[in-house]
């Protein structure tokens, strides 16, 4: 058997199982409400949680543009001059350390707690690890491929845009993979903290009248959100970065460790 | 018979290039002291040879392949190609191949052979029919689709080498192209490196480390030493062409190659 169809039939036993388990008692619906409990639950909220879902969108579209954005900018620039480096890439690194949630509720102090708050802190939130990671990117280009445009008689701006952004490109896509994961991390965790609206909110509204079956449908709804977002960079990365990893093995290698490092700390 | 007056040649003339080093020095600024990398090298390659360059880490044979490139530039002296000084890289009269991995990674063979072309506009097709055609010459028709990473570390070589050449340039530069090869691939290559510069009737300089690599493929040795950089030695191969593997066991061979590394173990 593939480990692909096994680890298929990994997912289709723990879905089963969240079915089943509840069902017989072996574990308490509070603590864990069945599979079609909580669907039935979410399918009831449907306008609810359609609200809540369009305004946790809006907060991480707005938020993954100026994290990845800023980040791509940044990291660019801090890549390829050596004095900003010098200057900003420590100050960057030992602040991706701390945990950055410590911050929001000085945002809501300066924002309110509506979108902008939510905003603000993801925004930061996801833009370390772009940055850090473009800047990597650049940084690590062979100087021999550089050189050999060079003999080619490519000018600066020729080597810019045929060798340096497409060389570029493989690292900065697994930083907008951290990036872009830690960016709905930002939005759900910030809307369950303080807020009016969003998932989050609802996730925490109803986890405070003890309310299991609508607190796993929200959980759920964020569950999609991440593995759609997984999705979209992988068809990314095949579409723009066949040549990363050269070999399949090492592709699927690099999926596996990928997606193992999309779950950072909060 | 004589050819007719009125019919052109199918094929133009090959395009050589003569190179003319003169008093070449250059000296590297340290933050503690001047290093003398090349002292006054003065060379004269003709058209259509095949010069190789070897020496010890450190001599400045590949810094003195870097200047014929134009892609650095002499302390002192001049350097001309085909009698004009070369102050940038000009893929017209210059091609360079390189070690190892200066192929792009993100483009397929044919497209890294049309690159220079790419670089100046050439129009789609004219730059895919050169690269067809370069790609031919190197032997790997039918591979123009593939990615580096699906091609092997010789045929990785040899698009590099279509690259080089895909602009007809007179003269082709090599900084070391086979050494990340092994033994195998590496001796193939030089056949076919011989091979294609027979074909094309190129001016050649080649650097490499490798001795019997030196005499196998070479018209000329030039032999230099190290801090500083200079030469002390230009020798003349008179094997007959084609070079074969039964050579390299030969006594005119053998005698060619002691001479070299007696420079050599001198100066390292």
């Amino acid at each position: 058997m593939s480990a692909k169809t096994l680890r298929h039939l990994i997912v289709i036993g723990l879905i089963a199982l969240w079915e089943i388990l509840p069902r017989t008692g072996l574990i308490p619906e509070l603590f864990l409400p069945s599979l079609s409990s909580t669907l039935r639950a979410g399918w009831n909220e449907a306008p609810e949680y359609g609200h809540a879902l369009a305004v946790t969108l809006y907060e991480v579209a707005i938020s993954m543009a100026i994290a990845c954005g800023g980040g791509i900018l940044l990291g660019a620039i801090v890549g390829s001059l050596p004095r900003p480096r010098v200057l900003i890439m420590p100050m960057v690194s030992s602040l991706y350390a701390v945990p950055l949630v410590i911050l929001y509720p000085v945002f809501t102090v300066w924002l309110g707690i509506g979108t902008e708050s939510k905003i603000a802190f993801a925004s930061i939130y996801g833009f370390l690890p772009t940055m850090l990671a473009t800047a990597a990117g650049i940084q690590t280009i062979d100087p021999q491929l550089i050189l050999a445009a060079r003999s080619m008689g490519a000018t600066m701006s020729q080597r810019l845009v045929r060798v340096i952004i497409p060389a570029a490109i493989p690292t900065v896509l697994s930083g907008l993979r951290v990036g872009g994961a830690l960016v709905i991390v930002g939005v759900v965790v910030s809307e369950m903290l303080i807020s009016s609206a969003g998932i989050g909110y609802l996730i925490s509204r109803y986890r405070t009248i003890l309310d299991s079956p609508h607190v796993f449908a929200g959980v759920l709804l964020v569950l999609f959100m991440a593995m759609a977002f997984n999705a979209l960079i992988k068809w990314i990365e095949r579409k723009a970065a066949i040549w990363q990893t050269g070999t399949r093995a090492g592709q699927s290698a690099a999926d596996d460790v990928g997606s193992g490092a999309v779950q950072p700390a909060t | 018979m004589q050819p007719l007056a009125n019919v052109t040649p199918l094929k133009p003339p090959p395009r050589a290039g003569a190179i003319e080093v003169k008093n070449v020095g250059q000296i590297f600024k340290t933050s503690t002291q001047d290093v003398v990398a090349l002292d006054s090298v003065s060379l004269e390659i003709k058209p259509g040879r095949f010069v190789v360059l070897v020496g010890p880490s450190g001599c400045g044979k590949s810094t003195l392949l870097m200047m014929m490139a134009g892609l650095r530039q002499q302390t002192t002296g001049t350097i001309t190609i085909n009698g004009a000084p070369i102050p940038k890289p000009d893929p017209d009269r210059v091609g360079v191949v390189f070690q190892e991995a200066s192929l792009f990674p993100w483009l397929t063979a044919e497209e890294n052979v049309e690159f220079p072309l790419a670089l100046r506009g050439v129009a789609k097709a004219e730059r895919r029919a050169k690269a067809q055609e370069a790609l031919k010459l190197v032997g790997l028709d039918g591979f123009g689709k593939r990615h580096p990473h699906e091609l092997s570390g010789g045929m990785k070589q040899r698009v590099s080498i279509a690259r080089g050449l895909v602009q007809d340039p007179p003269v082709l530069l090599m900084d070391e192209p086979f050494a990340a090869l092994d033994e195998q691939t590496r001796m193939t290559m030089g056949d076919e490196l011989l091979r294609i510069w027979s074909a094309t009737g190129k001016t050649v300089v080649f650097v490499t480390h490798s001795l019997t690599e030196a005499v196998y493929l070479a018209d000329e040795v030039i032999v230099m030493s190290a801090r500083p950089g200079r030469i002390v030695d230009h020798l003349q191969v008179p094997l007959p062409r084609p070079r074969t593997y039964e050579m390299l066991s030969g006594d005119a061979f053998g005698t060619l190659r002691d001479r070299i590394w007696r420079h050599i173990r001198k100066s390292a």
